[in-house]
């Protein structure tokens, strides 16, 4: 390798600690696909470090993520990064949280970039847990196979750009701006998962 | 065939998982339950199934005694950090802390045995707790010779209790299992094949899914499940003594039709 001399600096990604669950994954996933990820506690953790794009992981419940995100003024900083065109990844209930309401936990709001609902999927077997093609009017996203673990989604959404059908159809992916969130784990979905985050992140 | 169909409009693959013995953080065989033989690394031989097509991995028996704890939750970690697949951890976890510290670790899901059989409130808990598609039921089930019927077995299979296998299934779905795996303890070592009339009455009947266990030892085996109606299915000999890759059990999947996850570099 000529090159070997060159060190890469590995792009920063922000990874919003949630409050709900482990990073192992999603950190291990990360720095497989060349991004270095920082995890995000508060706005605060944002300050000088150069982060190109925010990750919402996909673990715990709505209500949970949702209180947690308030807490720690992370609903804003989402918002703020939306609205001001820069990367956004949502995972799971990181997509479900851009929404409304949910179903999951009633009377609890979410962040309410776009607008619908969150309901009780219909799926045979409930949970479901498992890989399945998803079809998209994207290329680098149509036809994949990836690991949906829920109960809960999005049946319709102006944003949706996938959709998965497992009993009844809902959506499996949505972007606007420059923001794509996945009803689906990415992280959790070998080397199509990875190349479908690293798309989303470069 | 008509399940078959069925299967395919729902949507989901038919899951292929290999099942890995870990003691002392390191992958094990017993040869006749005398003396451990030492496979390897766990990361490494998850990383080599993951390449060859898995859909997920299980850790059993990972003798996680107070004194392995921490040996156990950093094999956990690393095979979290490194596996892109899901995986799943089960065997000597016995109560809510033990389950919530290997969660915390990074284990995908947990498969509780003998500890939902004494403490089926456990269930409840860690669905509550951390959600149904954290927590995988593992029950061992024999068929009694007087009545035919089925009877559940825990302890490793050692001590036969009273439970009807089809009331304890319903129940553990009831309490909030997201997935249970069954292990035909009759068929188990023989290679003669999943006992497809019992898995296929128990996936009909429940409403969650269910993990074929026991018996397989050629790809055949594993079409023939998927099938009479498993959702998914587990094997670990015939995989560890490399007689078949999993890759090998895709194709035979594929050929026959079944939904079957191919990844590209297997194609």
């Amino acid at each position: 390798m000529s090159d070997s001399m060159v060190v890469e600096v590995m792009p920063k990604v922000g990874v919003i600690n949630t409050g709900a669950g482990n990073l192992y994954s999603l950190n291990g996933c990360l720095r497989r696909i060349g991004f270095e990820p920082v995890t995000i506690n508060s706005p605060a953790d944002m300050q000088g470090k150069d982060i190109s794009a925010l990750i919402i992981p996909g673990q715990g419940r709505f209500g949970t993520v949702m209180s947690n995100l308030r807490n720690s003024g992370l609903d804003k900083l989402i918002s703020d990064w939306y609205q001001g065109d820069k990367k956004v990844v949502g995972i799971c209930v990181g997509l479900q949280v851009l929404f409304e309401e949910s179903e999951e936990d009633p009377g609890i709001k979410g962040l309410g970039i776009f607008k619908g609902k969150v309901t009780r999927l219909k799926s045979p077997k409930q949970p479901m847990v498992g890989w399945a093609d998803v079809d998209s009017e994207k290329n680098w996203l149509d036809q994949t196979t990836l690991y949906f673990v829920n109960s809960y989604g999005v049946t319709e959404s102006e944003q949706a750009i996938a959709s998965v059908t497992y009993g009844e159809t809902f959506v499996a992916a949505i972007a606007s701006n420059q923001l794509v969130a996945f009803q689906c784990h990415p992280e959790k979905s070998g080397i199509a998962g990875e190349e479908v985050l690293k798309q989303c992140l470069s | 065939m008509s399940e078959l169909i069925n299967k395919i409009e729902q949507g989901l693959k038919s899951r292929v998982i290999v099942c890995l013995d870990v003691a002392h953080g390191r992958v094990v065989k017993g040869v006749n339950f005398k003396g451990l033989q030492d496979m390897g690394d766990p990361v490494e031989l998850a990383i080599r199934y993951q390449e060859q097509g898995a859909d997920e991995i299980v850790f059993l028996d990972i003798k996680a005694t107070l004194e392995q704890r921490a040996n156990a939750l950093e094999t956990v970690t690393r095979v979290a950090e490194n596996l892109s697949i899901p995986f799943t951890v089960g065997g000597g976890l016995n109560t809510y802390t033990d389950v919530a510290q290997f969660l915390n670790a990074g284990a995908d899901k947990v498969a509780l045995n003998s500890a939902a059989v004494k403490k089926p409130e456990l269930i409840d808990q860690i669905a509550k707790g951390f959600g149904s598609q954290c927590v995988v039921v593992a029950v061992d089930l024999d068929q009694e010779i007087a009545d035919g019927n089925y009877r559940v077995y825990i302890n490793g299979g050692n001590t036969s209790t009273q439970l009807d296998a089809m009331q304890w299934l319903a129940e553990v779905e009831q309490r909030g299992a997201g997935e249970v795996l069954l292990t035909a303890m009759h068929r188990d070592g023989t290679g003669i094949g999943f006992d497809n009339e019992l898995m296929g009455r128990v996936s009909k009947q429940l409403g969650i899914q269910v993990i074929a266990s026991g018996g397989a030892c050629k790809p055949e085996h594993f079409t023939e499940t998927f099938l009479a109606g498993s959702d998914a299915a587990l094997a670990a000999g015939m995989f560890h003594r490399g007689e078949f890759t999993v890759g090998q059990v895709k194709q035979e999947l594929f050929n026959n039709g079944v939904a079957v996850r191919i990844e590209k570099q297997n194609d």
